[in-house]
């Protein structure tokens, strides 16, 4: 427990206000109801002399009562004896009520309602029938009855009262006997409390002086040690965390502080005599170091020297001095860098080298392809062209087609006016038919009419006997006559009765035909649209066509860009060999200690520069319309090179033999053997 | 009349016509006069075959459908179709027939009694039946036909 000084003083003080304070509330608590008791007790006793008025009412009422019997021959009450009457009354009404609360809070075994109606006949018999009866001169029964009445309720109220008035008098000696009880129960208590805070006031008092007085003890011997210069030994007390420790600490503090001051001094001393010492170890060194940078410096001149003629395989084998050995070092491995860095771009320069002259085969490649790029876009050239002259003719096909058809419509219009006609000169025959028939009617009434008269001619004739017979046979023949006449009128209906049903059919076939030819009309027109459709269609492929020849226009462009390309190409794989030849004269200076020496190289690699690259010849397409501008302006025309391949293709066919040119045709790789011979001859055939 | 017939042993003059598909005949001495259809005027309270009157040149005459007459359906007169007038018994009468098909004088033996399985009174209206090459034609008993019709009219 870490307490300071004030904090231990106070814990004390608090301590014993504590006790003196439980003293106090024990104190005014027993007071307290040691005066309630008391004051219990004298109301009790206000009672009890309230009971013994009411005894003393009661017997001068009874008193009062008989001298008013005895008196009665005065026939009048006098007024002492009625004041005394008026007097015990009142004090029984009154004193009637507390008897019974006290009778109640008490526990007590009377009959509070019987002692109010015993006052209440009483009171009625001697205050209100007495005075009557002695006013009115009743007789003396009456006055015996009462008498008794009196006598009787003033007994019993008498032993209720005398109950009453002992149960007061022991209830006043049991409040005494609480008020006592508590008197010496709660002085038991404060001498209790008193002597616990007696002890514990006074043991924490003697715990804290003698800690405190421990601490400042310690303090004192530790200043008193320091005082006399023992300041090696530390401070006591210093881990305390109240006032006293505070104490400690701050002496401690002053005693490190002179600590301090003596160990510096002593460190003062011993410095500047270790400074003139090597002051003078310094000179001799320094005259050492001299003589040592010197040799260095020499030896490092001469390496650096060879290195300035080129040499690079000398080393300084000789160790310099420590802090200069890195020197050394440093210099060594430049120069077995600078060996080795040689040494590598020799080697990437003859790699180099073989590069460009791969980039050249490829270029070569590129070229011959070109070649056949450009022949077979010639080809298709041609072979569109051909496409469009077919196009050409066909579209023109379909257009007189179509020109046709409409002719065809024309005529399928005109042979229906025809058709038309026809049928208008069937109606015509028709109506001459009914003609005919008409007359013939006629000519049969005429033959039926004759047939008649001849009927009655024979008849005439046969009346006439035989003078009649020559007339007779005249009638005959002119009967037969009419009757052929008939016949043949009937043969000539039935003729144009049948020719009329001809009339019939035949306007029914023309009818039909004129059908028919609509028909065609109809078929000619659709016919017609469809001819429409395909020369449309012929026209857009015609289109169509123009746009695939001025692809291939772009085409053959490109691929004449692609030969100029392929001739750039070569010009600068053509420099870059220069460049390696160059570059590696340039590295011969050097002399290295790897392997085969740079000139040696060098040499070797020459062989490749003296071939000279002959400039390709750029590709000229002549078989296609659409002009091409040169890649480059200063290039020199030429033919196409996949017309001159196929010319001497055909050549080659046709017999001629070309033996100087048949190495063109071989494989990149035996072409590079052959450029070993400076032959610029080849590149002129393309 | 028959017996002047038989006994002549000399030609007889007949008119035949057709009604429907028969072919009846008359004697020719009978007939005034043949001419053609004209409209007629109907005659109240007259038998169905007496189809009304016509004017002849003046004269009033009485026209009787023959074919309704002999029990055969009416004629439907046409342009084609003949009245016959007849002289019977000094009245003359017209005769409606479907056509005058000829003249012709036939032998007096040629001409046959009728079968004897007719009623008499049906058979009093045929004298006789004339058997030609293709067909047999029906001599009319004139005088019964029309007899009892000139008297009611009278």
């Amino acid at each position: 427990m870490k307490l300071s000084v004030s904090q231990r003083l106070w814990v004390s003080g608090v301590a014993a206000f504590i006790g003196i304070g439980s003293l106090v509330v024990v104190g005014w608590y027993s007071s307290s109801t040691v005066s309630g008791a008391l004051a219990h007790s004298q109301i009790i006793d206000g009672i009890d002399r309230q009971v013994t008025d009411l005894r003393f009412a009661n017997e001068e009422l009874r008193l009062a009562s008989m001298d008013i019997i005895i008196d009665r021959a005065e026939r009048q009450v006098s007024a002492e004896r009625k004041a005394m009457l008026e007097t015990s009354i009142k004090v029984l009404k009154g004193g009637s009520a507390t008897v019974a609360s006290f009778a109640k809070s008490e526990g007590l075994a009377i009959d509070a309602s019987a002692l109010n109606a015993d006052v209440d006949i009483i009171v009625k018999a001697a205050g209100e029938q007495l005075p009557a009866l002695v006013t009115g001169g009743a007789p003396d029964a009456e006055f015996d009855k009462i008498d008794d009445v009196i006598d009787s309720t003033g007994s019993r109220i008498q032993a209720v009262l005398d109950v009453v008035s002992a149960a007061t008098g022991k209830a006043q000696q049991r409040e005494v006997s609480v008020a006592m009880d508590q008197a010496q129960q709660s002085a038991l208590i404060q001498l209790l409390i008193g002597v616990i805070a007696v002890i514990l006031a006074g043991s924490l008092i003697a715990w804290q002086s003698r800690n405190i007085l421990k601490g400042l003890n310690a303090v004192r011997r530790s200043m008193n040690r320091i005082a006399e210069g023992d300041i090696a030994s530390t401070v006591d007390g210093t881990t305390r965390a109240d006032e006293i420790g505070e104490i400690a600490r701050v002496a401690d503090i002053l005693r490190k502080a002179t600590v301090e001051k003596e160990r510096v001094e002593a460190a003062a001393q011993s410095e500047r005599l270790s400074v003139d010492r090597e002051r003078s170890e310094n000179e001799t060194e320094r005259q050492r170091d001299e003589e040592e940078i010197r040799r260095c410096v020499t030896i490092l001149a001469g390496g650096l020297a060879r290195l300035a003629e080129g040499d690079l395989t000398q080393q300084i084998e000789d160790p310099f001095r420590a802090d200069l050995e890195r020197l050394r070092q440093d210099y060594n491995a430049a120069v077995t860098r600078l060996s080795t860095v040689i040494g590598n771009v020799t080697d990437q320069s003859s790699s180099i080298h073989s590069s460009s002259v791969q980039i050249r085969m490829a270029a070569d490649d590129l070229a011959k392809r070109t070649e056949q790029q450009a022949a077979s876009l010639e080809e298709t050239s041609s072979a569109l062209e051909q496409i469009t002259i077919t196009m050409r003719g066909s579209t023109s096909k379909a257009e007189e087609a179509g020109a046709m058809v409409g002719g065809t419509k024309v005529q399928a219009e005109k042979s229906t006016a025809v058709v038309r006609e026809a049928m208008q000169a069937m109606e015509r025959i028709e109506s001459a038919s009914a003609e005919i028939g008409k007359i013939i009617n006629v000519i049969d009434e005429i033959a039926f009419q004759t047939n008649l008269l001849a009927l009655n001619a024979g008849v005439e004739a046969a009346r006439a006997g035989d003078a009649g017979k020559g007339f007779a046979v005249v009638a005959q023949e002119v009967r037969e006559l009419a009757n052929r006449a008939a016949t043949a009128a009937k043969d000539i209906k039935q003729l144009v009765a049948r020719s009329s049903a001809e009339v019939q059919t035949g306007a029914e076939l023309v009818t039909a035909t004129g059908q028919a030819l609509r028909d065609i009309g109809a078929d000619v027109v659709k016919i017609n649209e469809h001819m429409i459709s395909i020369v449309n269609a012929a026209r857009e492929q015609n289109a169509g066509l123009a746009e695939i020849n001025t692809a291939i226009g772009q085409m053959d462009h490109v691929t004449q860009q692609n030969a100029a390309m392929v001739e750039q190409t070569n010009a600068a794989c053509q420099t870059l060999n220069e460049d390696t030849t160059r570059l590696e004269s340039v590295i011969s200076q050097f002399r290295t200690k790897l392997g085969m020496a740079p000139q040696a190289r060098a040499e070797r690699s020459s062989m490749h520069t003296n071939t000279p690259i002959p400039p390709r010849a750029p590709v000229v397409s002549t078989g296609f319309k659409p002009a091409i501008a040169p890649a480059q302006p200063g290039q020199r025309p030429r033919t196409s090179p996949a017309q001159k391949l196929m010319g001497r293709l055909e050549n080659a066919f046709g017999g001629s033999p070309a033996p100087a040119k048949s190495s063109t045709l071989q494989s990149s790789g035996q072409r590079v053997s052959a450029q070993a011979s400076p032959s610029t001859d080849q590149w002129e055939e393309f | 009349m028959s017996n002047v017939i038989k006994q002549s042993g000399a030609y007889l003059e007949i008119v035949s016509f057709h009604l429907g598909e028969q072919e009846f005949c008359i004697d020719i001495m009978a007939i005034r006069e043949i001419r053609g259809w004209a409209p007629v005027t109907p005659m109240p309270h007259t038998p169905r075959y007496v189809l009304g009157l016509i004017n002849l040149r003046g004269a009033v005459i009485p026209v009787i459908d023959m074919a309704c007459r002999l029990g055969m359906p009416m004629t439907e007169p046409s342009e084609r179709s003949a009245i016959i007038v007849t002289d019977i018994k000094g009245k003359l009468v017209g005769l409606l027939v479907e056509q005058v098909s000829d003249m012709m004088s036939i032998k007096s033996e040629d001409l046959q009694p009728a079968p004897e399985i007719i009623p008499e009174a049906q058979r009093a209206f045929c004298r006789g039946i004339v058997a030609l090459e293709k067909n047999m034609v029906c001599f009319l008993n004139l005088d019964t036909v029309i007899a009892d019709e000139l008297s009611m009219a009278a």
